[in-house]
Protein backbone atom coordinates (compact mmCIF):
# COMPACT_ATOMS: atom_id res chain seq x y z
CA UNK A 1 0.00 0.00 0.00
CA UNK A 2 0.86 3.84 -0.50
CA UNK A 3 2.38 5.91 2.05
CA UNK A 4 0.99 8.91 1.39
CA UNK A 5 -0.58 11.19 4.45
CA UNK A 6 -4.51 11.47 4.27
CA UNK A 7 -5.56 14.42 2.49
CA UNK A 8 -8.85 13.94 1.58
CA UNK A 9 -11.38 13.30 4.64
CA UNK A 10 -14.21 10.08 4.70
CA UNK A 11 -18.66 11.60 4.87
CA UNK A 12 -18.52 12.33 8.50
CA UNK A 13 -21.64 11.06 9.41
CA UNK A 14 -20.63 7.54 7.82
CA UNK A 15 -17.05 7.74 9.70
CA UNK A 16 -18.89 8.52 12.97
CA UNK A 17 -21.55 5.84 12.65
CA UNK A 18 -19.12 3.28 11.98
CA UNK A 19 -16.87 3.78 14.83
CA UNK A 20 -19.89 3.85 16.70
CA UNK A 21 -20.98 0.56 15.72
CA UNK A 22 -17.31 -1.03 15.72
CA UNK A 23 -16.47 -3.08 18.77
CA UNK A 24 -14.15 -1.26 20.61
CA UNK A 25 -11.25 -4.04 20.22
CA UNK A 26 -12.06 -3.32 16.68
CA UNK A 27 -12.20 0.29 15.98
CA UNK A 28 -9.09 1.13 15.30
CA UNK A 29 -8.31 -1.52 12.85
CA UNK A 30 -11.37 -0.94 10.99
CA UNK A 31 -11.83 3.12 10.95
CA UNK A 32 -7.66 2.73 9.98
CA UNK A 33 -8.39 -0.14 7.02
CA UNK A 34 -11.05 2.27 5.84
CA UNK A 35 -9.26 5.22 5.64
CA UNK A 36 -6.52 3.84 4.25
CA UNK A 37 -8.34 2.64 1.52
CA UNK A 38 -10.55 5.44 0.76
CA UNK A 39 -7.83 7.51 0.20
CA UNK A 40 -6.34 5.39 -2.11
CA UNK A 41 -9.72 5.06 -3.95
CA UNK A 42 -9.78 8.92 -3.71
CA UNK A 43 -6.43 9.51 -5.42
CA UNK A 44 -7.53 6.71 -8.14
CA UNK A 45 -10.74 7.64 -8.80
CA UNK A 46 -11.95 10.53 -7.48
CA UNK A 47 -12.80 12.31 -4.37
CA UNK A 48 -16.69 11.36 -5.42
CA UNK A 49 -16.50 7.79 -6.14
CA UNK A 50 -14.59 7.31 -3.17
CA UNK A 51 -17.20 8.85 -0.60
CA UNK A 52 -19.92 6.73 -2.48
CA UNK A 53 -17.32 3.49 -2.05
CA UNK A 54 -17.07 4.70 1.80
CA UNK A 55 -20.62 4.68 2.20
CA UNK A 56 -21.54 1.59 0.58
CA UNK A 57 -18.82 -0.09 2.77
CA UNK A 58 -19.52 1.50 5.95
CA UNK A 59 -23.51 0.63 5.81
CA UNK A 60 -22.04 -3.36 4.66
CA UNK A 61 -20.06 -2.65 7.80
CA UNK A 62 -22.13 -1.96 9.79
CA UNK A 63 -25.07 -4.72 9.02
CA UNK A 64 -22.38 -6.93 9.62
CA UNK A 65 -21.27 -5.60 12.88
CA UNK A 66 -24.85 -5.77 14.35
CA UNK A 67 -25.18 -9.47 13.12
CA UNK A 68 -21.70 -10.17 14.78
CA UNK A 69 -23.07 -9.19 17.86
CA UNK A 70 -25.84 -11.50 18.12
CA UNK A 71 -23.96 -14.04 16.65
CA UNK A 72 -20.63 -13.91 19.51
CA UNK A 73 -23.08 -12.88 22.32
CA UNK A 74 -26.62 -13.71 21.40
CA UNK A 75 -28.14 -13.96 24.77
CA UNK A 76 -26.49 -11.07 26.63
CA UNK A 77 -27.73 -8.54 23.83
CA UNK A 78 -31.36 -10.30 23.29
CA UNK A 79 -31.01 -9.78 26.87
CA UNK A 80 -30.15 -6.05 26.97
CA UNK A 81 -33.13 -5.66 24.00
CA UNK A 82 -35.89 -7.31 26.27
CA UNK A 83 -34.86 -5.68 29.64
CA UNK A 84 -35.17 -1.98 27.64
CA UNK A 85 -38.30 -3.38 25.66
CA UNK A 86 -39.67 -3.79 29.30
CA UNK A 87 -38.15 -1.18 31.52
CA UNK A 88 -40.42 2.05 29.73
CA UNK A 89 -43.67 0.31 31.31
CA UNK A 90 -41.87 -0.20 34.38
CA UNK A 91 -41.04 3.66 34.66
CA UNK A 92 -44.07 4.69 33.51
CA UNK A 93 -46.68 2.63 35.33
CA UNK A 94 -44.97 2.16 38.55
CA UNK A 95 -42.87 5.02 38.89
CA UNK A 96 -44.83 7.31 37.69
CA UNK A 97 -42.76 9.24 35.68
CA UNK A 98 -43.41 11.28 33.93
CA UNK A 99 -47.01 12.00 34.07
CA UNK A 100 -47.69 11.22 37.90
CA UNK A 101 -44.52 13.39 38.51
CA UNK A 102 -45.66 16.18 36.30
CA UNK A 103 -48.97 16.58 37.89
CA UNK A 104 -48.18 16.05 41.46
CA UNK A 105 -45.49 18.90 41.06
CA UNK A 106 -48.19 20.96 39.19
CA UNK A 107 -50.99 20.25 42.08
CA UNK A 108 -48.45 21.02 44.70
CA UNK A 109 -47.47 24.62 43.34
CA UNK A 110 -51.53 25.21 42.31
CA UNK A 111 -50.11 25.77 38.67
CA UNK A 112 -54.12 24.97 37.31
CA UNK A 113 -55.49 27.63 39.07
CA UNK A 114 -52.66 30.60 38.80
CA UNK A 115 -50.90 30.16 35.71
CA UNK A 116 -53.68 27.82 33.35
CA UNK A 117 -51.20 28.19 30.04
CA UNK A 118 -48.25 26.70 31.75
CA UNK A 119 -50.55 23.44 33.36
CA UNK A 120 -51.51 23.07 29.84
CA UNK A 121 -48.30 23.23 28.47
CA UNK A 122 -46.39 21.09 31.03
CA UNK A 123 -49.54 18.32 30.75
CA UNK A 124 -49.58 17.80 27.13
CA UNK A 125 -45.66 18.71 25.42
CA UNK A 126 -44.40 18.97 29.54
CA UNK A 127 -45.54 14.68 29.39
CA UNK A 128 -44.00 14.65 26.08
CA UNK A 129 -40.45 15.54 26.64
CA UNK A 130 -40.56 13.66 29.83
CA UNK A 131 -41.54 10.15 27.86
CA UNK A 132 -38.13 10.97 25.60
CA UNK A 133 -36.15 11.63 29.13
CA UNK A 134 -37.49 7.72 29.55
CA UNK A 135 -36.43 6.48 26.69
CA UNK A 136 -33.09 8.46 26.39
CA UNK A 137 -32.42 6.87 29.73
CA UNK A 138 -33.30 3.71 28.59
CA UNK A 139 -31.04 3.73 25.56
CA UNK A 140 -28.21 4.62 28.30
CA UNK A 141 -29.46 1.81 30.30
CA UNK A 142 -29.21 -1.01 28.18
CA UNK A 143 -25.72 0.50 26.45
CA UNK A 144 -24.65 0.40 30.05
CA UNK A 145 -25.72 -3.59 30.12
CA UNK A 146 -24.39 -4.47 26.82
CA UNK A 147 -21.12 -3.44 26.52
CA UNK A 148 -19.05 -3.76 23.19
CA UNK A 149 -22.64 -3.95 21.60
CA UNK A 150 -24.26 -1.30 23.01
CA UNK A 151 -25.64 -0.08 19.10
CA UNK A 152 -26.65 -3.26 17.73
CA UNK A 153 -29.37 -3.92 20.93
CA UNK A 154 -30.10 -0.01 20.79
CA UNK A 155 -30.85 -0.38 16.98
CA UNK A 156 -33.12 -3.70 17.07
CA UNK A 157 -35.37 -1.40 19.93
CA UNK A 158 -35.45 1.47 18.32
CA UNK A 159 -36.20 -1.00 15.29
CA UNK A 160 -39.37 -2.31 18.18
CA UNK A 161 -40.54 0.53 19.11
CA UNK A 162 -40.27 2.73 16.00
CA UNK A 163 -42.33 -0.76 14.09
CA UNK A 164 -44.69 -0.70 16.62
CA UNK A 165 -45.61 3.13 16.70
CA UNK A 166 -45.83 2.83 12.55
CA UNK A 167 -48.50 0.08 12.91
CA UNK A 168 -50.53 2.09 16.12
CA UNK A 169 -50.39 4.95 13.42
CA UNK A 170 -51.30 2.98 10.28
CA UNK A 171 -54.08 1.73 12.48
CA UNK A 172 -55.34 5.42 13.89
CA UNK A 173 -55.33 6.66 10.60
CA UNK A 174 -56.96 3.20 8.90
CA UNK A 175 -60.22 3.81 11.21
CA UNK A 176 -61.03 7.03 9.90
CA UNK A 177 -59.17 9.35 12.33
CA UNK A 178 -57.14 12.43 11.10
CA UNK A 179 -53.61 12.80 11.11
CA UNK A 180 -52.09 15.55 13.47
CA UNK A 181 -48.81 16.32 11.43
CA UNK A 182 -47.71 18.08 14.63
CA UNK A 183 -48.12 14.58 16.78
CA UNK A 184 -45.58 12.48 14.17
CA UNK A 185 -42.21 13.94 15.60
CA UNK A 186 -43.30 12.86 18.97
CA UNK A 187 -44.56 9.57 18.09
CA UNK A 188 -40.72 8.41 16.71
CA UNK A 189 -39.12 10.85 19.47
CA UNK A 190 -39.14 7.85 22.10
CA UNK A 191 -37.35 5.27 19.23
CA UNK A 192 -34.61 7.93 18.35
CA UNK A 193 -34.21 8.64 21.94
CA UNK A 194 -32.91 5.42 22.48
CA UNK A 195 -30.33 5.40 19.83
CA UNK A 196 -28.91 8.94 21.43
CA UNK A 197 -28.90 7.70 24.53
CA UNK A 198 -26.71 4.64 23.50
CA UNK A 199 -24.84 6.63 21.15
CA UNK A 200 -24.07 8.65 24.44
CA UNK A 201 -22.58 5.92 26.44
CA UNK A 202 -20.75 4.51 23.48
CA UNK A 203 -19.30 7.65 22.64
CA UNK A 204 -17.95 8.01 26.37
CA UNK A 205 -16.72 4.81 26.40
CA UNK A 206 -14.70 5.17 22.87
CA UNK A 207 -13.31 8.17 24.57
CA UNK A 208 -12.35 7.04 27.57
CA UNK A 209 -10.85 4.12 26.36
CA UNK A 210 -8.72 6.68 23.46
CA UNK A 211 -7.64 8.39 26.75
CA UNK A 212 -6.53 5.27 28.81
CA UNK A 213 -4.71 3.98 25.55
CA UNK A 214 -2.61 7.50 24.82
CA UNK A 215 -2.04 7.74 28.84
CA UNK A 216 -0.73 3.88 29.26
CA UNK A 217 0.06 2.82 25.59
CA UNK A 218 -1.82 0.47 23.27
CA UNK A 219 -2.18 -3.24 24.01
CA UNK A 220 -0.69 -5.70 21.92
CA UNK A 221 -3.44 -8.56 20.65
CA UNK B 1 -17.02 -38.16 14.03
CA UNK B 2 -13.27 -36.77 15.70
CA UNK B 3 -13.66 -33.52 15.14
CA UNK B 4 -15.60 -30.76 13.83
CA UNK B 5 -13.02 -28.49 12.71
CA UNK B 6 -14.16 -27.32 9.44
CA UNK B 7 -14.38 -24.37 8.20
CA UNK B 8 -17.18 -22.18 6.81
CA UNK B 9 -17.40 -20.76 3.06
CA UNK B 10 -16.01 -17.45 4.15
CA UNK B 11 -13.47 -18.54 7.02
CA UNK B 12 -11.94 -20.67 4.25
CA UNK B 13 -11.47 -17.75 2.18
CA UNK B 14 -10.50 -16.03 4.54
CA UNK B 15 -7.61 -18.62 6.01
CA UNK B 16 -6.36 -19.25 2.04
CA UNK B 17 -6.03 -15.06 2.10
CA UNK B 18 -4.46 -14.76 4.64
CA UNK B 19 -2.36 -17.73 3.91
CA UNK B 20 -1.28 -16.10 0.79
CA UNK B 21 -0.23 -12.97 1.90
CA UNK B 22 1.48 -14.07 4.59
CA UNK B 23 3.17 -11.44 6.75
CA UNK B 24 1.47 -8.48 4.67
CA UNK B 25 -2.07 -9.93 5.58
CA UNK B 26 -3.88 -7.50 7.63
CA UNK B 27 -7.82 -6.25 7.06
CA UNK B 28 -7.24 -3.82 3.76
CA UNK B 29 -4.99 -6.66 1.62
CA UNK B 30 -7.24 -9.63 2.96
CA UNK B 31 -10.31 -7.91 1.67
CA UNK B 32 -8.37 -7.03 -1.43
CA UNK B 33 -6.82 -10.13 -1.84
CA UNK B 34 -10.62 -11.59 -2.29
CA UNK B 35 -12.17 -9.17 -4.02
CA UNK B 36 -9.27 -9.78 -6.73
CA UNK B 37 -9.92 -13.53 -6.81
CA UNK B 38 -13.43 -14.19 -6.56
CA UNK B 39 -14.73 -10.80 -8.00
CA UNK B 40 -16.97 -10.52 -4.90
CA UNK B 41 -17.31 -7.07 -3.12
CA UNK B 42 -16.37 -7.35 0.61
CA UNK B 43 -17.08 -5.49 3.15
CA UNK B 44 -14.27 -4.68 6.02
CA UNK B 45 -16.89 -5.64 8.66
CA UNK B 46 -17.55 -9.15 7.01
CA UNK B 47 -13.64 -9.64 6.82
CA UNK B 48 -13.04 -8.77 10.32
CA UNK B 49 -16.28 -10.29 11.97
CA UNK B 50 -14.44 -13.86 10.20
CA UNK B 51 -11.59 -12.65 11.83
CA UNK B 52 -12.51 -12.28 15.06
CA UNK B 53 -14.18 -15.62 15.24
CA UNK B 54 -11.14 -17.70 13.68
CA UNK B 55 -9.40 -15.92 16.06
CA UNK B 56 -11.49 -17.23 19.09
CA UNK B 57 -11.24 -20.70 17.44
CA UNK B 58 -7.62 -20.42 17.56
CA UNK B 59 -6.62 -20.85 13.72
CA UNK B 60 -5.24 -16.99 13.46
CA UNK B 61 -3.44 -14.79 15.80
CA UNK B 62 -3.47 -11.21 15.93
CA UNK B 63 -0.50 -8.51 16.54
CA UNK B 64 -0.37 -4.80 16.03
CA UNK B 65 1.94 -2.80 13.56
CA UNK B 66 2.59 0.62 13.48
CA UNK B 67 0.38 3.64 13.50
CA UNK B 68 0.76 5.54 9.87
CA UNK B 69 0.09 8.58 8.56
CA UNK B 70 -2.37 7.54 5.49
CA UNK B 71 -4.36 5.17 8.69
CA UNK B 72 -4.85 8.97 10.40
CA UNK B 73 -2.57 7.44 13.00
CA UNK B 74 -3.84 4.33 13.41
CA UNK B 75 -2.11 1.02 13.72
CA UNK B 76 -2.66 -1.94 11.51
CA UNK B 77 -3.81 -5.02 12.71
CA UNK B 78 -1.57 -8.03 11.12
CA UNK B 79 -2.97 -11.62 11.07
CA UNK B 80 -1.27 -15.18 10.51
CA UNK B 81 -2.68 -18.71 10.08
CA UNK B 82 -1.69 -20.86 13.70
CA UNK B 83 -0.67 -24.53 12.88
CA UNK B 84 -4.87 -25.14 14.22
CA UNK B 85 -5.49 -23.14 11.87
CA UNK B 86 -3.53 -25.03 9.00
CA UNK B 87 -4.96 -28.24 9.99
CA UNK B 88 -8.51 -26.71 9.58
CA UNK B 89 -8.26 -25.78 6.12
CA UNK B 90 -6.56 -28.76 5.06
CA UNK B 91 -9.49 -30.75 6.46
CA UNK B 92 -11.96 -28.81 4.80
CA UNK B 93 -9.77 -29.07 1.53
CA UNK B 94 -9.81 -32.51 1.18
CA UNK B 95 -13.63 -33.30 2.71
CA UNK B 96 -14.25 -30.86 -0.60
CA UNK B 97 -12.00 -32.56 -2.99
CA UNK B 98 -13.37 -36.28 -1.88
CA UNK B 99 -17.01 -34.52 -2.40
CA UNK B 100 -16.25 -33.45 -5.51
CA UNK B 101 -14.03 -36.53 -6.88
CA UNK B 102 -15.50 -37.55 -9.80
CA UNK B 103 -18.19 -35.36 -10.03
CA UNK B 104 -16.26 -34.02 -13.52
CA UNK B 105 -18.09 -30.24 -12.65
CA UNK B 106 -14.76 -28.36 -13.87
CA UNK B 107 -16.17 -29.77 -17.33
CA UNK B 108 -19.77 -29.95 -17.08
CA UNK B 109 -20.85 -27.00 -15.35
CA UNK B 110 -17.92 -24.51 -16.56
Amino acid sequence: MTSQPLSVQPPRLAFWLVNLFTIPDDAEAIMGDLLEEYSCVASKSGVDHARRWYWRQALKTIAHLIYSAYRIAPWSTASAVVGGFLLPGFVIRFVGFPERAIFAVLEKYQVPDKHFNTYVFFATTGIDIGLVIVYLWVGCVIALVAKGREMAAAITLCLIFAGMDGVALFAFVASGHSLLRSLLPWMFADSFAILIGAAIVRSSRSARRIGSDHGLGKPAH
Amino acid sequence: MASRDYLGEFEHIIVLALMRLEERAYGVTVRQEIELRTHREVSIGAVYATLDRLETKGYVKSYRGDPTPERGGRSKRFFRVTAKGVTAVNRTHQALQSMTEGLGLIEDYS
